[in-house]
């Protein structure tokens, strides 16, 4: 897998990646359950959706393999390590890094300090301070705009861009944080179709290029179809499936979003 | 069937008092209150107050306004004297000096303080590793901020004067505490009304929390910050007057003077130069504010 | 991959922009006040670090004889009574030059813009000058008395007052107001109706939160020799009777606290 070098020769991303592995996974609000107790491995570089509809558990399950929550019961492991265990933030963030649908930017920001915030975990606080005025270590940052397509806007306030830019900010600041797995919570969902399409591609593309493991939970079916090897359906916590894109069938799916289905279990 | 995804605890429900009854308690009581006021004021000191309303106190009341207006007095008003505009403007331009010292102290204060003031970042979501320590820190200094904002500033200076010699420090400390109090109020509301999803998603880069700090809450609370900054100076130049009271070398210095020897023209002088300064300060800021946007 | 922009190549940082020159204003406007202070003599007080330790450990013994406390309730109650008779008298000020000040009651155009320029210009003076020197110059005019207090409170709070009252009237949504105007009721029915109950939730709110400072204003009042809680700070701070003055502190301290505590309550339930 090569390595993607800038023209200061600063290494943009390693090819390293990690398999992801759930065991007995499960979580509880109080009488609710958001994820029922459920087990999966994903391997190094696999590219998985997660399917359903909203309320279904996908976010959770997101949030859950982030670290941003804790699980109720089981374990889940990043690169064949207990992610509960890892002590500090920055630990986790060097495994795995998120994207959501929008919002992820500081608007007050430029493009460039957005990307570059992908480092924050490595830099002390005075050098985050000073970067606010003047950006240090500018060239990953660019070299990352310039991957996604919009090294043009750099110095533009990231809260004046538009959807698809700054989803494409989004995901260069992925590159300059570097994680093993990319999770993406519906990543082009607030985006009109030409422009999910161009972004989806880039997401999907620049994780086939580094090998990393990219999971991802999918609005659109035919989208996720497309672009990922595995289907998950998520219903009410519950997976429905679990299969290669290409085997999974229209009467699969119909269970999957069934509304009447889902009035009758609330 | 109410969605739960993506939040991270239910929320507790909390007993609040019924709100008509509530209203209508606070109501009655301020009634009350008026109206024993107004008792209050009118007949203490025995009857002495109902004398106001008399042709004395009107003569009187004329009798101040031609003092000051130089009327029938054989000295030429301080108010025509270019001397006595060049001493007075030199304690204005002093009090102007005092009163962006002051803003800048409440600044300074307001800017290390405001986040540690913010309940968003002190407790619950911004807090994995959340602790008894940070908790005690919110406290802390949410009661700092209602002291110091609590204590009016003419009574800092009165405490001030104590410990620092007369000059312009003392009134610029005693106004910047008491406005430290109010902007870092301000300031952590700011905080507490932000978009937590950028800030969250900074965290998942594996910024530390002071980093989301400084990356992420700074940069939108700035803006707001600036715009409390310009409302408190409008507020602070017109109290500098009150604060140079107990101090020193600024107009309410010299106003206090000249009251108590009844050089009313003079009192007249600095009330003109006391307006100046509170139009210049209000056109000032409002220019200002907009560079902010 | 096609880039998303049609410049290829980045734009470079604008240095001139409007929020660097700012900062760039502020840092520089605090630097001058700074050079204003007179560097030569001492900041400290001679003895004053000493008076400093002195004043904070008197907050350990503080002064509870049944003669203190007596004075500061007392006291407590004249600060009260000054801040509210001052906020009653800057309402009978405040809603009626702030309706005319917002332009809502009338409609033609010299009148209203005469009308609302000429009570804007008061209101703006009337708070331009802060209320303890206007308390200075009543007592000058008229003598000491609490009439003097109250309205040296209540003018320049009516202007305040005035002020936010007439851009709460103006920021009432139209929408509900043309159709009430629509049923054929009278512009001044409107302002009635319409207009004044749907802004009352605001103003009551703006006016609690006056109440708060108002106990501050009229705590210092005092200086003036009017009595309340200041005054009796002043008589201990020139007595040197730290215990005393940490007694007045607090019960100040209190007092605000527990006004901004109900002010936040009811205005909690008002906005809801």
């Amino acid at each position: 897998m090569a390595l993607l070098k800038n023209r200061d020769q600063e290494t943009l991303y390693s090819s390293a990646s990690c398999a992801v592995e759930l065991t007995g996974v499960s979580k509880q609000y109080g009488q609710k359950e958001a994820v029922a107790p459920l087990s999966l491995s994903i391997d190094p570089g696999e590219r998985v959706a997660f399917l359903g509809p909203s309320g279904g558990g996908k976010t959770t399950l997101l949030r859950l393999l982030s670290g941003q929550l804790e699980t109720s019961t089981g374990t889940i492991m990043l690169c064949h390590r207990d992610l509960t265990t890892m002590p500090t933030g920055h630990e986790v963030s060097q495994l795995v890094g998120m994207i959501h649908q929008q919002f992820d930017l500081v608007p007050n920001l430029s493009a460039l300090q957005n990307a570059l915030a992908g480092q924050l975990g490595e830099w002390s606080l005075l050098k985050s301070l000073v970067s606010l005025v003047w950006p240090l270590n500018r060239g990953i940052g660019l070299s990352a705009l310039a991957r996604v397509g919009v090294e043009g806007i750099a110095y533009q306030r990231a809260g004046s861009l538009s959807g698809g830019e700054q989803q494409r900010v989004a995901i260069a600041r992925l590159l300059v944080q570097d994680p093993q797995v990319i999770l993406a919570d519906e990543p082009v969902s607030s985006l009109d179709p030409a422009r999910a399409g161009e972004v989806l591609q880039l997401l999907v593309g620049i994780a086939e290029e580094a090998g990393k493991t990219l999971v991802a939970s999918m609005h659109s079916v035919e989208l996720a179809r497309e672009h990922f090897s595995r289907l998950i359906g998520l219903r009410n916590g519950v997976v429905i499936f679990d299969s290669p894109s290409h085997e999974v069938t229209e009467d699969m799916l119909h269970d999957l979003y069934d509304l009447q289905g889902l009035r009758a279990e609330a | 069937m109410t969605t739960i995804e993506g939040t991270s605890r239910p929320t507790a429900t909390r007993f609040t008092w019924p709100r008509v009854t509530f209203i209508r308690f606070s109501m009655i009581t301020m009634m009350v209150l008026i109206a024993a006021s107004w008792v209050f004021v009118l007949n203490a000191d025995g009857a002495q107050s109902h004398s106001i309303f008399s042709m004395h106190t009107v003569n009187r009341f004329k009798d101040f306004l031609s003092d000051l207006l130089g009327i029938g007095s054989s000295s030429t008003p301080a108010f025509a004297q270019w001397s006595e505009w060049r001493l007075t403007g030199h304690l204005a331009y002093q009090t102007l000096a005092m009163s962006v010292l002051a803003i800048g102290f409440a600044a300074i204060f307001a800017l290390t303080f405001f986040m540690f003031g913010a309940r968003n970042m002190m407790m619950g979501d911004m807090a994995p590793y959340s602790s008894w320590f940070w908790r005690a820190v919110f406290f802390l200094v949410r009661g700092l901020f209602v002291v110091t904002r609590a204590i009016p500033e003419l009574i800092w200076a009165m405490l001030i004067i104590f410990v620092l010699s007369p000059g312009l420090l003392p009134g610029a400390v005693a106004l910047g505490l008491h406005n430290a109090g109010i902007l870092g109020k301000l300031s952590s509301e700011i905080v507490e009304g932000l978009d937590q999803r950028p800030i969250q998603a900074l965290r998942s880069t594996g910024a530390g929390r002071f980093q989301v700090m400084v990356y992420g809450v700074l940069p939108q609370a700035l803006p707001r910050f600036v715009t409390y900054l310009f409302y408190r100076w409008e507020v602070i130049i017109r109290t500098a007057i009150v604060v140079g009271f107990v101090s020193a070398g600024v107009l309410g210095t010299e106003f206090r003077l000249s009251m108590s020897y009844f050089h009313f023209t003079t009192v007249a002088l600095l009330l003109i130069w006391y307006l100046i300064l509170v139009l210049s300060v209000d056109i000032t800021a409002s220019y200002l504010r907009r560079l902010a946007r | 991959m096609t880039s998303m922009t049609s410049r290829d190549s980045a734009q470079k940082p604008k240095l001139l922009e409007s929020r660097r020159v700012l900062t760039l204003i502020l840092l520089a406007a605090f630097i001058w006040s700074l050079l204003n202070l007179d560097w030569t003599s001492g900041f400290i007080h001679s003895g004053g670090i000493s008076a400093m330790g002195e004043f904070a450990s008197a907050l350990f013994s503080l002064d509870l004889s049944t003669d203190t406390l007596t004075t500061a309730i007392s006291a407590s109650w004249t600060t009260v009574a000054y801040a509210v008779a001052g906020l009653t008298l800057a309402l009978l000020i405040g809603i009626p030059l702030g309706a005319i000040g917002s332009g809502v009651l009338t409609k033609s155009s010299w009148v209203k813009v005469s009308s609302t320029g000429v009570t804007r210009f008061t209101l703006a003076f009337f708070r331009s000058i802060h209320e303890l020197v206007w308390a200075w110059l009543f007592v000058a005019a008229i003598g000491l008395s609490p009439i003097a207090a109250v309205l040296a409170l209540a003018i320049p709070y009516g202007g305040i007052l005035g002020r936010i009252y007439a851009e709460l009237l103006q920021d009432v949504p139209e929408a509900p107001l043309q159709s009430l105007r629509s049923t054929g009721a009278s512009e001044w029915r409107v302002f009635w109706y319409g207009r004044l109950p749907m802004a009352l939730p605001d103003m009551l709110s703006y006016t609690f939160y006056r109440l708060e400072c108002g106990i501050r204003s009229a705590a210092i009042m005092s200086f003036v020799g009017l009595g309340g809680l200041g005054h009796e700070l002043r008589i201990a701070l020139d007595d040197l009777a730290y215990q005393q003055v940490w007694t007045y502190l607090l019960f100040l301290i209190g007092l605000v606290v527990i006004v901004d505590v109900w002010s936040t309550m009811v205005r909690r339930r008002l906005s809801e």
